[in-house]
């Protein structure tokens, strides 16, 4: 794998997740550091796929970085983490399993299709857990190394 | 003290932190917090649809107001307005009047154009199915779907209704029918990269990472009801995709 397979994706993604910063309404620098978001989350999870094993687990170190980079830029921001999680965790968001789920079940694939099914719900539980717990850490420690709140 | 002033007040700031797509804690959080400031002693109740406040006089008498929140995009500019407001009043509580004024004019903050909207949907489609594996000419198969499926969610919904799971049919039918016409006429060469990458403005992604930070801050309910939301979304897309896949396979 040369560098321009890991440089395209995220790049692809940094300039996908401004666009869809712009539909949620964020002004300003704020839509950058959402698509940074993205592209870093990318990069990990493209990093993790090829030099640990299993997209899942690619896909929760992912969000665990987007989580800290979100609360981070949200502290320095002073502003809610919300609007940069979400955005930065899109390119992650299974939107490719739900389609493939669906063309399997229309296609009669009744074993791919279950195995499809339970391999985006394992992405998606991931993704949620990864992101969630980083969130979860940061708050309890941020206030203790008096980092100022959210 | 006016009393009704102040939980009109609170209820005001919780109705738009809710309209702006915010956690239920954060809102919650924010009314609370809010309403201590000025030295009451708030009780807060908020579920993806409605919010509850109520406060006690110091003669006894209990005042509750309830508001039911329609359904709602996201708007972070906002989100970010009423956190910035509301950590002020915390810190240097206003009259109530002023602080009223304050409240009314946040939805009045910055907001891009139909135009640039609808571009942020084009830049996401399009991108996307660069991201996806598909070629120049897919992308720009999917910039165009992206622009029909972004003013079909911007302008036409009145014509789509307000049910989230029929509007997300008719979107992602709308997308794949595209993308399918698209190829058929020869300008696309990878249907996949097409039709995923229009799909990913309608995936709830927003509503999954709400959903998962709801039930780890506690608030079961609400993270169920937004559990539910997914799925429903995802069934939703899943369906109205198949639509067109399945008609012009046997056309």
């Amino acid at each position: 794998m040369n560098l321009l397979d890991y440089v395209l994706p995220c790049l692809w993604a940094f300039l996908a997740c401004v666009g869809f910063g712009l539909v949620f309404n964020i002004q300003g620098v704020g839509v950058l550091i959402c698509g940074l978001g993205a592209g870093l989350g990318w990069l990990v999870y493209l990093v993790c796929v090829n030099f640990l094993t299993g997209d899942i687990f690619s896909a929760f170190v992912a969000a665990m970085a987007i989580g800290v980079y979100s609360e981070i830029m949200a502290r320095i921001r002073r502003c809610p983490v919300t609007g940069y999680l979400q955005v930065a965790l899109l390119p992650l968001v299974p939107g490719a399993g739900i389609y493939y789920t669906m063309r399997y079940c229309v296609e009669g694939e009744t074993q791919l299709f279950l195995s499809t099914l339970l391999h985006t719900f394992g992405f998606a539980a991931a993704l949620s857990i990864g992101a969630m717990l980083t969130s979860s850490v940061l708050r309890a420690l941020l206030p203790k190394l008096r980092l100022g709140r959210e | 003290m006016d009393y009704d002033k102040l939980l009109n007040l609170g209820m005001e700031l919780g109705r738009r932190l809710m309209a702006s797509g915010a956690e239920i804690y954060r809102v919650e959080e924010s009314v609370q917090r809010l309403l201590s400031a000025y030295g009451l002693e708030p009780q807060v109740f908020a579920i993806p649809n409605c919010l509850l406040v109520s406060v006690t006089t110091p003669q006894g008498n209990p005042i509750t107001s309830m508001c039911r929140i329609p359904s709602h995009g996201t708007d972070i500019e906002l989100l970010e307005r009423c956190n910035q407001l509301c950590r002020q009043l915390c810190q240097n509580p206003l009259p109530v009047e002023e602080a009223r004024r304050l409240v009314g004019e946040l939805p009045q903050g910055r907001r891009f154009s139909p135009k640039i909207l609808l571009l942020g949907y084009g830049m996401t489609t399009a991108f996307f199915s660069l991201f996806f594996g598909g070629g120049m000419q897919d992308g720009l198969c999917a910039l165009i779907c992206g622009l029909v499926v972004g003013s079909s969610i911007l302008f036409a919904q009145r014509l789509t209704g307000s049910n989230v799971f029929f509007r997300t049919v008719v979107n992602a039918a709308l997308a794949s029918a595209l993308a399918t016409l698209l190829v058929k006429m020869g300008l696309g060469s990878n249907l996949e990269a097409i039709t995923i990458g229009t799909l990913m403005v309608l995936v709830p992604g927003m509503a999954l990472t709400n959903a998962m930070r709801e039930i780890m801050a506690g608030d079961i309910f609400s993270g169920l009801h937004h559990t539910a939301e997914v799925l429903l979304v995802a069934t939703a897309i899943a369906l109205g995709t198949a639509v067109p896949m399945l008609l012009s396979r046997h056309l």
